[in-house]
């Protein structure tokens, strides 16, 4: 895995809790929370879990403020970019609009140090199928001005997840990995469920931090 | 068609599309901002009307305007934009018109906060525009309830006559969950709008008109008392509610609607656990308030504990529900903080010693 991992993806497709989940697992120096779209179940809810991992959390230039949805991200997510010390997850906001946010740090981006990792679920409607996956890797380099490197199977219905989901996610995965030759670098498996199968890409066991038992 | 997985926002705007929505008008506002953004493409693609009005105001109005015409229409706010429409909901109780409303409820008073609330029963249920009112509310707990009555809604509005409100916290908004979005449902047969306003007459000579302004106090009271029979029907016909864990024959009973309820399922399903048996009334229609849940409660049933995203404002009607039967208690946080179930469980905990 490269120093900096950049996570992109339609909303809903499961970005932010696969970053909390490879900054912990992978002793990640950094997590940049540049989710500025969404008001709930942003990674920088699970400040104390980051901090108790030894990963500092960097979000709003207001701290702490959970109640505030203003686009304001603290100067502190572009240290990583040149610091070559640090190792780093990106959390961005979903579709074109959240990759955007990418552009300040065009001065200081070296692709060579990047791993920019789309994350998709199948069972969200507009990555359905492979022609809307592709589409949306179009739009999402369009925005973030940088070649998506790897796919991330994330394919669930959450609580009603079977093995048979996923590997309907690697199927349709694969189809976009053939026509556009972009490895599925990773298939994450929530904890729970039970499968032997030979998923494509490195398999992670995911355990889910941002929703609650209930939800 | 199959399940896929949404986030409530966006689920209630394609049942709103489902559902024979023809238009949306709205402002935006979090948490329920996925609503117009998700209407704002698909309504197009489906030859439907999606207008982003200059505010909240502006918005119901067209609403009003919109229904008056005849067609089924629905806006979404949260809470003080909500109280912002107030005027205008009151208008359309008072010219007989339906539409579809609605409300991600965050934290109040004011501008409050942008985190998950249910602060705003009072406003759903004791009117929140002038006059003798009243407008149906459904508070749904999961997202495939909550598709399934949006759909409904509409059907429910043209029915009576009368503005339907969805009532959500923010976590309903903000949440995922699988959805079957084209899943069945029973909706009431509709007579043709023959009242609307469409600039033609029905019948040669006379044209319909839509008013809220009767001068006549006789009138308006006729008027009134025509309102207040159809109120009557909804609560005759409309009570909607869920008894959970009653087989146990429970002394201790929840009442607790949306997520509230999600929090009070885990923590009865903890109990059980633990060899304790708590049982719940999780209310679906807030307006009707289900007074059937309540009248069909054991005499083994001793306390009722309301649970709210508030300081208590339901409470007021399981009083009224329970007529004195029960002892009842209250748990609730409120500003955006959700309960934990924790101190739930030790609420519980504390009544069971009360009691002994």
């Amino acid at each position: 895995m490269k120093r900096l991992v950049i996570l992109t993806g339609h909303y809903g497709s499961g970005k932010s809790e696969i970053a909390v989940n490879m900054a912990i697992d992978e002793k990640m120096d950094m997590l940049v929370d540049l989710d500025i779209v969404n008001p709930y179940f942003r990674s920088r809810s699970v400040r104390s879990l980051l901090e108790s991992h030894n990963v500092t959390l960097v979000e709003s230039t207001l701290e702490n403020a959970s109640g505030s949805d203003l686009p304001f991200i603290s100067s502190k997510g572009s240290r990583p970019f040149y610091d070559e010390s640090l190792r780093a997850v990106f959390d961005l906001a979903g579709t074109k609009s959240g990759a955007k946010i990418l552009k300040q740090y065009d001065q200081f981006i070296n692709p060579e140090a990047i791993e920019f990792l789309m994350v998709v679920n199948i069972f969200r409607m507009e990555t359905a199928d492979a022609n809307k996956i592709i589409h949306l890797i179009a739009e999402l380099e369009g925005s973030a001005q940088l070649k998506v490197t790897g796919l991330i199977n994330n394919t669930n219905l959450m609580k009603e997840t079977t093995e048979a989901t996923i590997i309907e996610g690697e199927r349709v995965l694969k189809e976009v990995s053939s026509k556009l030759n972009i490895p599925i670098v990773y298939t994450f498996i929530e904890a729970s469920i039970k499968t032997q199968y030979p998923f494509a890409g490195e398999v992670r066991r995911l355990t889910r931090h941002l929703a609650k038992k209930w939800l | 068609m199959a399940k896929v997985l949404m986030k409530g926002n966006e689920a209630m705007a394609l049942a709103a599309i489902k559902g024979g929505c023809d238009a949306f008008f709205g402002y935006p506002i979090t948490p329920q901002n996925e609503i117009p953004e998700y209407l704002s493409y698909h309504m197009e693609e489906n030859d439907r009307i999606f207008v982003q009005a200059e505010s909240e105001v502006a918005a119901i109005n067209m609403v009003y305007g919109a229904a008056g015409s005849g067609a089924r229409v629905l806006t979404s706010s949260s809470s003080p934009g909500i109280a912002l429409k107030q005027e205008g909901i009151s208008y359309m109780v008072g010219s007989e018109l339906p539409a579809v409303i609605i409300n991600v409820m965050r934290g109040g008073p004011g501008l409050g906060g942008i985190q998950p609330s249910q602060a705003d029963y009072n406003q759903i249920t004791r009117g929140g525009g002038n006059g003798d009112m009243k407008i149906m509310s459904f508070a749904p707990e999961t997202l495939q309830e909550t598709v399934n009555i949006v759909k409904e809604s509409f059907s429910l509005a043209d029915y009576y006559r009368n503005p339907v409100m969805i009532a959500v916290d923010g976590l309903i908004g903000q949440m995922m969950e699988p959805v079957d979005i084209d899943m069945p449902i029973n909706e009431k047969k509709c007579p043709p709008k023959d009242w609307a306003a469409t600039g033609e007459s029905a019948k040669r000579g006379k044209r319909n008109t839509i008013v809220s302004l009767h001068l006549d106090p006789y009138k308006l009271e006729e008027h009134n008392l025509k309102l207040q029979k159809k109120y009557d029907k909804m609560i005759e016909d409309e009570q909607r509610y869920e008894m959970i864990n009653m087989d146990s024959d429970p002394n201790i009973v929840l009442v607790a609607y949306g997520s509230m309820a999600r929090i009070a399922r885990s923590v009865i399903d903890d109990l059980k656990a633990e060899g304790i048996e708590i049982g719940m009334i999780r209310p679906i229609s807030l307006f009707p308030f289900p007074q059937k849940a309540f009248d069909a409660l054991s005499d083994k049933t001793t306390t009722l504990l309301t649970l709210e995203m508030s300081l208590g404002q339901m409470l007021q009607d399981v009083r009224l529900a329970s007529n004195g039967r029960h002892k009842i208690e209250f748990f609730g946080r409120t500003g955006g903080v959700i309960p934990e179930s924790d101190e739930i469980i030790a609420k519980i905990k504390s009544l069971i010693k009360e009691a002994k």
